[in-house]
């Protein structure tokens, strides 16, 4: 299991590092990417889901925070970092069109946020599920 | 691709200057506005000396309760840029481990030992209503209802 984790965390770093010099890319050809990530970790898989991606979203795991805290219950608001009360723009695409767009930035930003949250780096099939989700919700 | 962007930002870096006694500090480089202004203000590198700023750059994946981890071409760049922009002052060294700004001797002088209710002095635009310009002059202040600045 945490050899599977490893590989795609493998997978998503080299994926970051060779991006950083690529142009934007939309969030249909994220989750094309993810997808294959989450094949390789996992040869059962078969497509992501809008559903569990909400719960995951909406989810404690354990800890203090969820993705909720700072990305609000409707990600197609602003919400307010939990600790400083900055502004953060709206995570659902509908909303921000800059979603989803710059690979480093999300990898960046998923590395950070599932860290604080699970304490842990996120599957690739958490963050497709996600980014399944966050696509279907409407400002 | 990379080493041209890193040019062009130490570039713009070296101009990061506050004009002296003026109270504002900005325009800071786009990176590190970017890098280091998304969960908060990017704070002026001159209110701050080069050992606090190294000491905030070394723990960036335990960055005050927050992961805030940069990959190392990026955490290099702004480091050199906080370390060149950074105040050679005692007044501006840091008192404790984590290196707060808003615990130098400068600092609690110019602010008084407690903040606000709910406020955090690390919350600049709390008073500082032009802060993530880099503009703390006076004209821009604007206190939070009761608060006043105790000695
Ligand atoms: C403590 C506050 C906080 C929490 C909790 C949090 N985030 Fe974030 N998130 C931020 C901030 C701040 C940004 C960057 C500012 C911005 O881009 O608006 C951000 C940006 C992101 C981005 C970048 C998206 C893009 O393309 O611009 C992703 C992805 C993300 N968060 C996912 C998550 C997930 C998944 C969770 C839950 C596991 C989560 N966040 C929890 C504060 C938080
Ligand atoms: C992921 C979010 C995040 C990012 C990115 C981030 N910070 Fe912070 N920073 C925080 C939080 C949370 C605090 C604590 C605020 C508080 O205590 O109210 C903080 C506090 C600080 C403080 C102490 C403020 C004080 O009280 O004097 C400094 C200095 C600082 N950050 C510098 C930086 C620098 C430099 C960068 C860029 C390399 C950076 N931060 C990027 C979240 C972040
Ligand atoms: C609770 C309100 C409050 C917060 C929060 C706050 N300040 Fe201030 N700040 C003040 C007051 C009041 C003064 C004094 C103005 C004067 O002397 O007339 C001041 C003065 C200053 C000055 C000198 C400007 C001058 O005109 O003398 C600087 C620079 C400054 N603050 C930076 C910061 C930074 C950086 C932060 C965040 C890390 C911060 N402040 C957070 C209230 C605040």
């Amino acid at each position: 299991m945490s050899i599977r984790i490893l590989a795609a965390l493998a997978i998503a770093t080299a994926g970051a590092v060779v991006s950083s010099t690529a142009a934007a890319i939309s969030p249909a050809e994220l989750q094309t990417s993810l997808a294959a990530e989450a094949r390789q970790a996992d040869p059962a898989f078969r497509e992501f889901s809008a559903q569990r991606g909400e719960t995951f979203y909406r989810a404690k795991h354990g800890g203090d925070w969820s993705c909720s805290t700072c990305h609000t219950d409707n990600p197609a608001m602003p919400g307010n970092h939990a600790v400083t009360n900055k502004a953060v723009k709206p995570l659902a695409p509908a909303a921000n069109p800059d979603r989803f767009t710059n690979p480093e930035k999300v990898a960046k930003w998923f590395k950070r946020n599932c860290n604080d949250v699970l304490k842990r780096a996120c599957t690739a099939q958490e963050k497709g599920d996600l980014v399944a989700w966050l696509l279907t919700v409407k400002p | 691709m990379k080493a041209t962007l890193l040019s062009a930002f130490l570039l713009i870096a070296a101009t990061g200057n506050a004009l002296a006694g003026s109270h504002v500090y900005g325009p800071f480089p786009a990176d590190y506005v970017e890098e280091c202004g998304s969960c908060h203000v990017a704070f002026p590198p001159q209110l701050l000396t080069a050992p606090g700023w190294q000491r905030v750059m070394e723990q960036l994946d335990k960055h005050y309760g927050a992961d805030a981890s940069l990959e190392d071409k990026r955490r290099t760049a702004i480091a050199d840029f906080l370390r060149r922009s950074a105040s050679t002052r005692d007044k501006h060294a840091p008192t404790e481990a984590s290196a707060r700004l808003s615990r130098t001797a400068w600092f609690a002088r110019e602010h008084g030992p407690t903040p606000p209710a709910k406020v955090s002095f690390a919350e600049c635009t709390a008073c500082h209503t032009a802060a993530d310009r880099g503009d703390y002059s006076e004209r821009s202040i604007k206190l939070p209802a009761g608060w006043r600045r105790a000695r």
